[in-house]
């Protein structure tokens, strides 16, 4: 039971990282799958930095937790990931944007698997 | 040389000075007919490009693909049956609208065929270069309304386009190609197909179909300014036969079971009814390229599928000929058919890089993978990838050896029929000698138009090198170049260098062997004799020649091992894929640390 954990937080993990790695390398090539256009200068900056910053501190974090066996470092990706769900659900409420249906269902139930391998897993010796 | 023939609205304006009594007025309208005597005496010109035409593609030319429009063009103008170009697509562009050859130009190659050690140099970014001025900025300043629709492939940054190059309306698709029938690429290379209008990004219409297309927006541009008098220039580069190959189902019916016979009868016909018209003298035997399959071992379904192909190639060059037919309709019936002159070649000779066999497992995959088809059925119909091989392109070239790619006349000898009603000029055929610089300056001879000086816009420009090919097309002369003068030409190590009715050339593998050749181009089209030994002088001067256009010329020698396809594959490798190759490196980079303290842990446990 554990083993297939590890194996489903590995593959999100790899996948964030593959995306913030994307962002660094060819944001014009990854930036139309967060219905993005890209920006010039600060917009440009702002893009590439918070991007990459948020997909590979999760990815990293969720590495970190999963292979070392430090379970404190499930929480940072769990308040990322499940805060980016909420910040879209206000956007969709308040600011009139799309109800991002598949992104908020990625983000709760990789959160959920985050929160349950942290209570599972066992700790580092 | 002036081609000043009076159209209507010039002898209306003259009519009305004369008719003036009023001091005022008489002043105003003769200032009013000055202007439109000044317009209406300049004819309008349309530059017809078609891509990847073979020389023997067209009816004039020996084919019995039915091009009625293009046979009557050529039939009250002059056809040049040893005009030559580059032999590849960007750098017979760049000769064509800038009068200059193409190493100097900025086009050396198509750029996704350069490797980085040649981009390194300012002169080979295969884009075309600031330090020349096109004959549509030179037109569009002497008050030409310039219009383009078709293929670019100089540039596709903002400044490059040809909404910036001289073009005042223009809808263009800036690649090397592109589907006919849908807004997709061709090549994995590209991850879509880069259409612009006047420099925006620009979505095609449902119902397109690329020749038919291309036909409607030069109508539309020509109408949207026809009251204003003035006349204009309009350039229409085909994408018409370039691959895909795709034709209406009603023109590739026409052509269902004319090939049935293969490429050896098609090549032996198409010399034969090229001998007839006089394009080719009785004496130009041909070369069996060694790339021509031998088509009595082909199963019968292999032919069908081969005959098929061809097919599909012939009702594209015919639906190409409908349209432009459609454009001198809608200019007659405007009235301005008589004040226009039409210019019809080719970029280069026919393409030879469709596999022998599409359907095989390989080739299909891939196909595939790009989302096409390439059933029997609806071959050449939207959503099919059509091409025809080396075997049926020699054929297309009929009686010459070689196609695109290659320096062989079959790569760089096509077409070029100029017609109009405007110039008095010599009907039929001509074997003067004409190169694809040469067509600027004629233009601007038409048009009364200087060529630039060393400054223009305030900066140097090259010179036009071109020469006005006026003398030919009036009868004052039977030639444009003198026996001593040359033209020289390499694409990727394969070269030529012409003088008077000889060519050396030298064309390198896999078609070619690299070895230098002599041949007499007038009696021996087809290149059968070498005659480098029989005139050894000739050839060590001609050689010689060569070296001093690869030096004025600014030609850079080949990076070791380079190879044309090898270099496409890989440019598209990088291009298409690299950013993924790059990311899959780095997050091999993250994940090894991770993986080396996985396996530690467990080896201590």
């Amino acid at each position: 039971m554990n083993k297939i954990l590890k194996v489903l937080i590995l593959l999100p993990a790899i996948l964030f990282l593959v995306i913030g790695l994307r962002w660094l390398v060819d944001p014009a090539g990854v930036a139309p799958s967060f219905g993005l256009a890209l920006s010039q200068g600060l917009g440009l900056s702002s893009q590439v930095g918070d991007m990459a910053g948020f997909f590979l501190t999760t990815s990293i974090c969720m590495l970190i937790a999963v292979i070392g066996g430090h379970r404190i470092w499930f929480y940072p990706p769990v308040m990322l990931l499940s805060i980016t769900a909420l910040g879209r659900i206000v956007a969709w409420l308040v600011h009139d944007a799309g109800l991002a249906t598949e992104q908020i269902a990625v983000e709760v139930i990789v959160s959920v698997l985050l929160l349950i391998a942290s209570r599972r897993l066992p700790a580092a010796p | 040389m002036s081609f000043a023939l009076f159209g209507q609205r010039g002898l209306l304006a003259l009519t009305l000075g004369s008719l003036t009594v009023l001091p005022g007025l008489a002043q105003e309208a003769e200032t009013l007919a000055e202007a439109e005597l000044a317009s209406a005496s300049r004819p309008n010109i349309v530059l017809i490009l078609a891509d990847d035409l073979g020389y023997s593609d067209t009816a004039p030319y020996g084919s019995e693909v039915k091009t009625p429009t293009i046979s009557a063009l050529a039939e009250q103008g002059l056809s040049f049956t040893n005009y030559h170009t580059a032999a590849n697509c960007a750098p017979s562009r760049a000769m064509l609208l800038t009068g200059i050859d193409n190493h100097l130009a900025g086009v050396p190659n198509i750029i996704e065929m350069l490797a980085p050690e040649q981009r390194a140099h300012a002169h080979y970014h295969g884009v075309l270069g600031d330090n020349v001025v096109t004959v549509a900025t030179l037109l569009e300043s002497a008050g030409y309304h310039t219009y383009m629709a078709g293929k670019w492939h100089l540039g596709s940054a903002s400044n490059k386009l040809p909404s910036s190059r001289g073009f005042e309306q223009t809808v263009t698709m800036a690649d090397s190609g592109a589907d006919n029938w849908d807004q997709r690429p061709y090549l994995p290379l590209y991850d879509q197909a880069n259409w612009f209008a006047n420099g925006e990004r620009f979505q095609l219409p449902e119902d397109f179909y690329s020749s038919r297309f291309l036909i409607d927006k030069t109508i539309e541009f020509i109408d949207s300014n026809l009251q204003d008098g003035q006349p204009f220039f309009a350039y229409v580069p085909f994408m018409a036969v370039h691959v895909p190959v795709q034709a209406p189902r009603e023109y590739i019916e026409r052509y269902e079971g004319v090939y049935d016979q293969g490429w050896d009868v098609l090549r032996d016909e198409r010399r034969e009814r090229a001998i007839e018209l006089g394009v080719v003298p009785p004496t130009a035997n041909m070369v069996s390229m060694t790339t021509t399959k031998n088509w009595a071992l082909l199963s019968d379904e292999r032919k069908r599928y081969e005959s098929k192909r061809m097919a599909v190639y012939a009702g594209m060059i015919e639906a190409m000929d409908f349209n432009i037919g459609r454009l001198v309709d809608y200019l007659k019936t405007q009235g301005q058919y008589d004040n226009t002159i039409f210019i019809f070649t080719s970029d280069n000779g026919s393409e030879a890089s469709g596999p022998d066999n599409p359907t095989s497992l390989v080739n299909s995959a891939g196909t595939g993978n790009m989302g096409y088809h390439v059933n029997y059925e609806g071959l050449g119909e939207k959503g099919s990838y059509n091409s025809i091989s080396a075997s049926f392109a020699s054929a297309s070239v009929s009686p010459l050896a070689f196609y695109k790619f290659y320096a062989g006349e079959g790569g760089i000898r096509v077409p070029l029929i100029i017609a109009g009603m405007p110039l008095q000029l010599q009907q039929g055929l001509t074997r003067a000698f004409a190169w694809a610089t040469d067509i600027t300056p004629t233009i601007l001879s038409f048009a009364g138009v200087e060529l630039p000086g060393p400054r223009y816009a305030g900066r140097p420009v090259l010179p036009i090198t071109g020469k006005d090919l006026s003398p030919v097309l009036m009868g004052e002369s039977d030639r444009i170049y003198a026996d001593h003068e040359t033209v020289g030409y390499e694409l990727t190590g394969h070269a030529v260098l012409f003088q008077g009715d000889y060519k050396i050339v030298v064309n390198q593998p896999p078609a070619g062997d690299g070895q230098w050749r002599l041949y007499n181009i007038v009696t021996d089209p087809g290149e059968t004799d070498d005659l480098s030994d029989q005139q050894p002088q000739r050839f060590q001067e001609m050689l010689s020649g060569y070296e001093t256009y690869k030096r004025e010329n600014r030609v850079l020698s080949l990076p070791p091992g380079y190879s044309q396809m090898r270099q496409l594959f890989s440019n598209a490798l990088q291009e298409r894929y690299g950013a993924n190759i790059t990311v899959m490196i780095l997050a091999l980079i993250v994940l090894l640390p991770f993986f080396i303290f996985y396996r530690a842990r467990k080896h201590r446990s």
